[in-house]
């Protein structure tokens, strides 16, 4: 799973909140613990000496004055226990029944629980006093295990109410956080849209914290703008500055004088006719931008009818010219690299064409296909893979669609794109092109 | 037909000038975007050969201001841009053709011949054709009721125009000034000589006389 901020937050605000809520629980339980028992230990001091109040001198000896103490020493297991001990004799609560208390080794007050009857726990006080000069031994001993339920039930109702605020938090932080976290979405939006070619910049109303971040992409993209329209235009000047003195040598091969020369013209009209190639295809190889612009697009509504009257213009005489596309379709891809691509399948399409020319773009998914049909002869199943391969020769013109077609599969390659040949409904030749939309 | 070419490249600007006038062109040629951008404007020209690296002012940049100027004069971008987007930059600018360098010299008389016949509403065309008369400009020669008629270099230059401009009347200055070079060229009566050898090849009325207006071109089926 990959980062994320928010998930990052919740699992450790719930940890802390977790962490910190078992604590301050059990912290609270304890010293509300300690204070009952430190209450029920001065209780018990007081019952040992109310007892021994109640022992008043009667006629067979010391008696106890059943007046002077409570009615529960008097119910069977009712949680409040007394032994007296003097003189041999001993004496003790009717609540006690059958139970023996357990023995304490030491006076005072026992910290530890002990085990009474019916699953009671004990907290058990010891005093030894001498009252009517005789020494009495007063052991008491109180239930502390409802004491005890409560705080179980307390625990439970701490978890629940504590697991009940741990959401509540948890869905309040994550509305926090989200609402906090806004402009981060937005910007990630804007970054998405910016690779679909919906935008070419980031907006700059961002808060601070984003301001670096947006700027940076901002010049980022401003910077390799200017450098694409740079490396370009020096590509024009190279092609101009190459071109033109090929362009004087072609047109000294009209001369006379090579006229006379056949063998030598041809030779040379070859070597031109190379270089001229080579140079077009490399130059236009270079222009490409590939994805280095991830704001720029291709708006077909807007670039194709001009690219169709070019082509109109040139082949329009003999030619039907049409085209289809989604309405307002725009390809994620820079203008030039799609009109380079377009414009040569075109072209190549109407060199080979009887009559028409088709050309249809549609969105697939995230992929975008091109289809150029035409209803010209075609390229046999078994030449098509030798236009196709890879660095076919450009002077392969057995094949006819060589050139036209090599440039086409320069750019499809550079955008990643896949590039088919099949036969076309309207009985030519179908280039299919599919283009998968960087945006994964 | 008088062509403004302008191109930078002197040796490529002497073939091409050299080769337009063999077809019968009157040729004017400048190297600087400025210079071209005034005389595109002030000259009468019939078609524009215009490369787009200039020095002085870049060549889409002259054709804008032509076109911001109302001049509809043809143009037709010579160039070795010759990216699809350019092209289209380039017909956006105004341009009514685009060729790219290096280029065969056919292709591009071929490519002035189509525009100028284009231009004067003779589209779909491969051949300038004309009241009766069709005419070979590969071959300077003229068809005229299944007849093939040769002519000499003044009389094609001369016919072409007037077929371009079937049933205008133009004035004798207006014919100089697209037809010949030079002052001394203008000022003879040049004109009214090959008037008549046409005449005298094609028929007396394939070219009216408007007096004190100039000639009409009548043609071939004037005469029927």
């Amino acid at each position: 799973m990959r980062h994320s901020i928010q998930r990052q937050l919740t699992f450790s605000l719930a940890m802390l909140l977790i962490v910190m809520g078992l604590l301050l629980s059990q912290a609270g339980l304890w010293v509300v613990d300690r204070g009952l028992r430190q209450y029920t230990q001065d209780n018990l001091q007081t019952q040992a000496e109310s007892l021994l109040a109640a022992l008043v001198k009667g006629p067979q000896g010391l008696e106890l004055n059943s007046r002077h103490h409570d009615a529960v020493f008097l119910k069977p297991f009712s949680g409040q226990y007394f032994i007296i001990e003097f003189n041999q004799q001993r004496w003790r609560s009717r609540s006690l029944w059958d139970f023996e208390l357990p023995d304490v080794e030491h006076l005072g007050f026992s910290e530890q629980l002990r085990p009474g009857p019916e699953q009671q726990q004990l907290l058990i006080y010891q005093g030894d006093y001498r009252r009517y000069k005789t020494d009495i031994k007063v052991t008491v001993a109180h239930d502390y295990s409802p004491v005890l339920v409560s705080f179980k039930q307390a625990q439970i109702i701490g978890a629940g109410l504590g697991l009940l605020a741990l959401l509540l938090t948890l869905l309040l932080q994550r509305l926090l956080v989200r609402r906090a976290l806004k402009p981060l979405e937005q910007t990630r939006v804007q970054i998405e849209q910016l690779q679909q070619g919906q935008r070419s910049q980031l907006e700059q109303e961002t808060p601070i914290e984003l301001q670096p971040l947006v700027q940076q992409v901002n010049r980022l993209l401003a910077h390799t703008e200017e450098t694409l329209q740079r490396s370009r235009k020096g590509l024009g000047n190279l092609g101009h500055a190459l071109k033109t003195p090929l362009a004087v040598l072609v047109s000294l091969l009209q001369r006379e004088e090579l006229q006379r020369q056949p063998e030598l013209l041809a030779i040379m009209q070859e070597q031109l006719e190379h270089i001229a190639q080579r140079i077009a295809r490399e130059l236009t190889r270079a222009r490409l931008s590939g994805e280095a612009l991830p704001g720029a697009f291709f708006d077909c509504a807007e670039e194709l009818p001009s690219l169709f009257q070019l082509m109109n213009h040139v082949h329009g005489d003999v030619l039907t010219l049409d085209w289809h596309a989604t309405p307002e379709l725009r390809l994620p891809w820079e203008r030039d690299d799609i009109l380079e691509m377009l414009g040569n399948l075109l072209d190549n399409a109407c060199k080979w064409a009887d009559s028409r020319v088709e050309l249809s773009i549609e969105k697939r998914g995230e992929a975008y296909c091109v289809w150029v049909d035409d209803d010209g002869p075609g390229i046999e199943e078994s030449q098509r893979e030798q236009v196709q391969r890879r660095g076919s020769r450009l002077d392969e013109q057995s094949v006819g669609h060589g050139l036209g077609l090599g440039i086409v599969r320069d750019i499809v390659e550079t955008l990643h794109g896949t590039l088919q040949l099949l036969d076309s409904p309207l009985g030519g030749l179908r280039v299919e092109i599919c283009l998968q939309s960087s945006v994964k | 037909m008088r062509l403004l070419l302008v191109e930078d490249n002197v040796a490529l600007a002497d073939e091409l000038c050299a080769g337009l006038q063999r077809l019968g062109y009157v040729v004017d040629w400048l190297t600087d975007g400025r210079d071209a951008a005034y005389q595109g404007a002030v000259e009468p020209y019939d078609l524009i050969i215009l490369d787009l690296g200039l020095p002085g002012l870049p060549g889409l940049e002259v054709l804008a201001r032509w076109r911001a100027a109302a001049i509809s004069t043809p143009v037709l971008i010579l160039t070795a841009r010759s990216a699809w987007s350019e092209r289209i930059d380039g017909l956006k600018a105004g341009a009514d053709d685009y060729l790219t360098k290096p280029f065969h010299h056919e292709e591009l008389y071929l490519r002035v011949q189509a525009l100028l016949r284009r231009s004067h509403g003779f589209s779909n065309q491969n051949q300038l054709s004309a009241e009766g008369l069709h005419l070979d400009e590969a071959r300077q020669m003229v068809h005229s009721r299944g007849e093939t008629i040769e002519l000499t270099g003044a009389e094609f230059r001369l016919l072409r125009y007037f077929m371009l401009h079937p049933g205008q009347v133009l004035s004798k200055s207006h014919l100089a000034e697209h037809l010949y070079d030079g002052e001394t060229e203008r000022d003879s009566n040049v004109l009214e000589v090959h008037v008549n050898h046409l005449r005298r090849k094609l028929g007396k009325a394939v070219i009216e006389t408007r007096r004190g207006q100039g000639y009409r071109f009548a043609g071939c089926e004037a005469q029927l």
